[in-house]
């Protein structure tokens, strides 16, 4: 079960509801749950002019978001070398834009003719400093490192996809490095 | 196994005795501050002063020779208490005969509110002064999920009790002010995935005593900062996929936290457990009970390791007790 929100399928579309949290009063709930459906809308919308997939918006309401249903296996289950690289390079033009994914795990991501959509972006923030970007990388590596055992070589592949489009893959490397040694992150 | 504990990293200097079973016997001296918060020299002078009281009134309560183990907090803390304390564990131990081991603070709220729930695998609220973190077990450690990007809940409630004109310690003075109100004022929100900020609203809240009454403050203020604690606490039992929370620390004695957390929990379909109070705040039983967890799993500190560690972090600790499936 989500934290905050619930998702239902409608049809060609996804509609994504966050929920009345009845632990906040009323007038706190509500205006953090319209602040975040439109922060959430605005950062999708802006990582989809910056080139990166993702699903186009169909109509957004006070606490809902209706988008289009990407189709296709999430990427866990597709993983190789070469999607890998993809992911690395759209994670790279979502950073260029300025934009952070928050939660870029492979279950965030969708393979859809040949193409890696990035998908819930719940957790995501305008943020250009090395230390955010880092944290995606390193949530990704640890959920790449978690399922599948061919970590290293795709790791590799990944990080060729990043740096591809963007100049500073060594600093971030080194970040996550750095990241991973204070070992809070799982 | 018998272990005499003795904490003393801020504001209460406590010794227990406690075994496998129950906490035996506790002697506790509190530091009140005269005007002001917690003035770290004053604070040591407070542990000095009244240590050997409260070690002797435990020592009275049994016979010396059945203690197997002496445990002290460690850290995180303040430097000038924490070397006193350690310095007292150091001098009881040998002259007893008996291991030593430095226990982490932030662990022993976890394991005593553990010991007195039964739970197992909790997702953990700890706030306190000093801390505010999300912790969960996986492989030997707690690992700490999310934190306070700047100062702990327990400090932000005090520093602006302070500017209020309330005396310390000033959560539990903001507390009943809040139940007067039902009056919101928007107050920094800020949480950042699992982490979160605290600085914000003090400002914001010292800033509105010019205009707002202290009520409305204390219950927006409340409202606002438990809101951002509860948030990431339903966070982390989503994304570890546990259904228990177990709230720790001294701040965790607030009713409308507890309420808030509680609410959480049921909407979720999750259990909430939060020890006594006495178990909440600062003691030395959850020194000696987490002390006596060490000792049986081989875990001693030598006198050459037991110096004072102010930034003592939980995750640094080899936790071997916990057996999950």
């Amino acid at each position: 079960m989500g934290a905050e929100a619930v998702v239902a399928l409608r049809g060609h579309s996804v509609v994504k509801k966050r929920i009345p949290k009845d632990y906040r009063i009323a007038e706190l709930d509500t205006k953090l749950r319209r602040e975040r459906t439109r922060l959430e809308a605005k950062i999708q919308s802006d990582a989809r002019r910056a080139g990166v997939p993702t699903p186009i918006l169909e109509a957004i309401d006070s606490f809902s978001i209706t988008m289009e249903r990407i189709e296709g296996p999430p990427v866990s289950s597709v993983m190789s070398e070469a999607v890998a690289e993809d992911i690395g390079a759209v994670l790279c033009a979502l950073h260029s834009a300025g934009i952070v994914h928050g939660d870029p795990t492979t279950r965030n991501m969708i393979l859809s003719a040949g193409k890696v959509y990035m998908i819930d972006f719940g957790l995501s923030s305008y943020d250009r400093s090395l230390e955010a970007r880092g944290v995606d990388v390193h949530v990704f590596f640890q959920t790449l490192q978690a399922t599948d055992d061919r970590f290293p070589a795709l790791k590799d592949a990944f990080l060729a996809g990043y740096a591809r489009n963007c100049s500073n893959a060594a600093l971030i490397l080194e970040k996550v490095n750095e990241i991973k040694e204070r070992g809070r992150y799982l | 196994m018998t272990v005499l504990g003795i904490e003393g990293t801020a504001w209460n200097l406590s010794a227990s005795l406690v075994d496998d079973d129950e906490v035996l016997c506790e002697a506790s001296s509190a530091y009140i501050p005269a005007s002001g918060g917690i003035h770290p020299r004053e604070a040591a002078q407070h542990v000095a002063n009244n240590i050997a009281g409260v070690i002797r009134q435990v020592l009275s309560s049994t016979d010396p020779r059945l203690i197997e183990g002496v445990a002290f907090s460690q850290g995180p803390g303040l430097g000038p208490c924490l070397r006193i304390v350690g310095t007292a564990a150091r001098a009881l131990s040998l002259r007893l005969g008996v291991p030593l081991v430095g226990v982490n603070h932030c662990v022993a709220h976890i394991e005593v509110g553990r010991w007195k729930t039964d739970l197992v695998d909790p997702i953990v609220l700890y706030v306190s002064g000093a801390n505010s973190q999300v912790l969960s077990y996986r492989q030997q450690r707690y690992r700490i999920l999310g934190e306070t990007l700047d100062i702990g809940i327990g400090n932000c409630l005090d520093k602006f009790a302070r500017s209020a004109g309330l005396p310390h310690p000033g959560g539990p003075k903001v507390e009943r002010l809040a139940q007067e109100s039902r009056n919101y004022l928007p107050m920094p929100y800020v949480v950042k995935g699992m982490d979160f900020s605290f600085s914000g609203i003090v400002t914001a809240a010292t800033e509105a005593l010019k205009s707002a009454s202290l009520e409305e403050i204390c219950y927006s203020f409340q409202e606002t900062a438990f809101s951002m604690l509860v948030e990431v606490s339903e966070r982390a039992l989503s994304q570890m996929d546990k259904s228990d929370l177990l709230l720790a620390g001294g701040v965790g004695a607030n009713a409308r936290l507890q309420e808030m957390l509680s609410v959480m929990c049921a909407q979720r379909g999750a259990r909430f457990y939060a020890p006594k109070s006495e178990y909440l705040q600062d003691n030395g039983a959850m020194i000696a009970h987490t002390g006596l967890l060490m000792l049986r799993h081989g875990i001693q500190t030598a006198i050459a390791c037991s110096g004072a560690n102010p930034s003592f972090r939980p995750d640094e600790v080899e936790v071997l007790w916990i057996e999950t499936h």
